[in-house]
């Protein structure tokens, strides 16, 4: 199994689209991150699911998990609100903290699981002469290594 | 020998000033060359009373630090804090005034880090709801853990310093500074008043959000919070008792952690998660340097002159020790300042006498009230500027201290007529 037999289409998403339809579009298709690409449809950098929490998280909340039991639910909802007006830019950190998770289209199986452990990425955007053609995600190389013909 | 020990000495207190280098390795590079060179040799820095490593201090502050580390996991501060703004209806000055009284009383009883640690994210959750600017709160929570630590043994570091040196007890600390605490206490909440007079508009609909907060959701094991509070409170009982049973409250303090960690449960990395190893280490690289200090008489020397400088007077030295320790508070971190002033002060005291222990509370009092002054003052401002600042709320050097110099002048003024009036004029 090779990347290419493994690559889900996604919607090429730049640094300007707005932060709250690019986070819709990843729970809409249950991708656990989405690739941020430039103005060529080059991918730039990931934006990982956790990524996006931290942000809509107040940080004294995630330092202190008492405080996020005492928090009504109805209030949580509420935090999503925070992303409204924002941009894809501001989600992400100033400095890219890990390399950009890229990848082959004929990488392997291994090739694909091995940069995701090291980059800590649970997706992998799939490139071919400079063009985005997808992505991998962490469930879908889930399913492949654990296809009985990989075993 | 003796420059070579002055000159470590003082390299060392620069480099711990300026913060350029971690103050631990500073500290055990410095207590390394003493013992290296001989100025300090091993027996002396590790078994000495008067020049070595004062372990009841280390020892005491190791049994509260777990002993607070696991009471902060059952979530009882929280449950505290929310229950008390729920109290002040979400008024902002209300909410503040609850809040500094909270944070005196903790800080009198758990060490200023951990008090701060506490009470930030309450702080800025409340501030969140209630649609107020979260900075004057915790620079008045900061100054509250200052002015309330100052109260008693265990709740600034300088005071475990100072009782270790001069053989106080915990209710001499209760019974000369919590009077005086009471007081500032009262000034701290009216300067707060006037300093962040533009910063308590109230929102009605805002502030009924905090009464949907459910306090009671904090606690995350009542079990565990019923046998680290009962322990917590035979603790403090036993620090009450110790000077009428002669247990030093470092043993104390280990009784209780140990008895502590044996009921609960709790596997060695959770309660040993909060003992802040580093903190204890600079503790026993500065006692090794300020010991070595005092093997060559550089402090002996210093105290003479001190002595030469007030004339002998103790009512001089009382009040100048009282503003030298204020002002240098605010320039150095307090913890290393009063460990070099403590055998000093206790040379002093020989030759002007210290009638009820004044020279001592007149130490602590500046040095405590002191690192309200500027961020660099204690180890709590530095905490609490930490965390306002990974809550995207950037506190400067100079905004800090704007309110930090009159919150020092003012409650440092007070303690003159008090120091005046209890020691000399009714003595």
């Amino acid at each position: 199994v090779i990347a290419r037999e493994l690559v889900t289409p996604c919607p090429s998403i730049g640094m300007d689209d707005d932060a709250l339809a690019a986070v819709r579009s990843m729970a809409d298709q249950r991708f656990p991150g989405i690739v941020v690409c430039d103005e060529r449809g080059r991918p730039t950098r990931i934006l990982p699911g956790t990524q996006v929490l931290r942000f809509v998280i107040p940080r004294y909340v995630q330092d202190d998990a008492a405080l996020a039991r005492v928090i009504s639910g109805r209030a949580s909802q509420h935090l999503v609100g925070q992303l409204e007006g924002k941009k894809v830019r501001d989600l992400l950190p100033k400095h890219a903290e890990i390399d950009l998770a890229v990848a082959n289209p004929d990488d392997t199986l291994l090739e694909l699981a091995a940069i995701m452990a090291r980059l800590h990425s649970p997706i992998v955007a799939v490139v071919e002469n400079d063009v985005l053609l997808g992505c991998v995600t962490l469930p879908r190389l889930l399913d492949a290594l654990l296809a009985p013909e990989s075993a | 020998m003796t420059v070579f020990a002055v000159l470590v000495f003082v390299v060392a207190y620069v480099l711990i000033a300026s913060e350029k280098v971690h103050r631990v390795k500073v500290a055990l590079v410095g207590a390394g060359l003493m013992l290296a060179v001989g100025v300090q040799d091993f027996e002396h820095a590790f078994h000495s009373e008067e020049t070595g490593v004062d372990w009841e201090v280390i020892f005491l502050l190791l049994g509260m630090m777990i002993i607070v580390g696991i009471l902060r996991e059952t979530g009882v501060f929280e449950y505290i804090a929310i229950s008390a703004v729920k109290r002040a209806g979400g008024r902002p000055f209300r909410v503040m005034v609850l809040l500094i009284l909270i944070t005196a009383v903790a800080s009198a009883a758990l060490d200023n880090v951990t008090t701060v640690l506490l009470v930030a994210p309450v702080t800025l959750l409340v501030c969140d709801r209630i649609g107020v600017n979260p900075v004057p709160f915790l620079l008045a929570e900061v100054f509250a853990s200052n002015v309330g630590g100052t109260a008693t043994l265990i709740g600034d570091p300088p005071n475990i310093i100072i009782a270790g040196r001069a053989g106080l007890s915990f209710n001499d600390f209760l019974v000369h500074l919590a009077p005086i605490v009471v007081v500032l206490l009262g000034a701290l909440l009216l300067l707060c008043r006037v300093m962040f007079r533009r910063q308590f508009a109230y929102d009605p609909e805002r502030a009924a959000s905090v009464l949907e907060l459910d306090e009671k959701e904090a606690i995350s094991d009542s079990r565990l919070l019923i046998k680290s509070g009962a322990v917590l409170l035979a603790v403090l009982i036993g620090f009450v008792v110790s000077a009428t049973t002669g247990t030093a409250p470092a043993t104390v303090a280990l009784l209780g952690a140990g008895v502590l960690v044996l009921i609960s449960g709790l596997p060695p990395r959770e309660y040993l998660a909060d003992v802040e190893a580093p903190t204890l280490l600079f503790f026993v690289g500065l006692f090794i340097m300020v010991g070595g200090l005092i093997e060559v008489g550089a402090i002996e020397q210093l105290a003479e002159w001190a002595t030469e400088a007030t004339g002998g007077d103790l009512q001089v030295a009382t009040f100048l020790l009282l503003g030298v320790s204020a002002v240098l508070s605010g320039i150095v971190d307090n913890i290393p300042y009063v460990a070099t002033m403590a055998p000093l002060v206790q040379s002093l005291a020989e030759t002007t006498g210290n009638p009820q222990n004044v020279l001592w509370w007149s130490l602590a009092l500046g040095a405590d009230l002191g690192g309200n002054a500027t961020i660099i003052g204690a180890s709590a401002n530095v905490v609490m500027l930490g965390i306002a600042e990974k809550n995207g709320h950037r506190i400067t050097f100079w905004q800090f201290a704007k309110y930090g110099l009159v919150v020092t002048a003012v409650t440092v003024l007070l303690c003159v007529p008090y120091l005046y009036l209890r020691y000399f004029a009714f003595a």
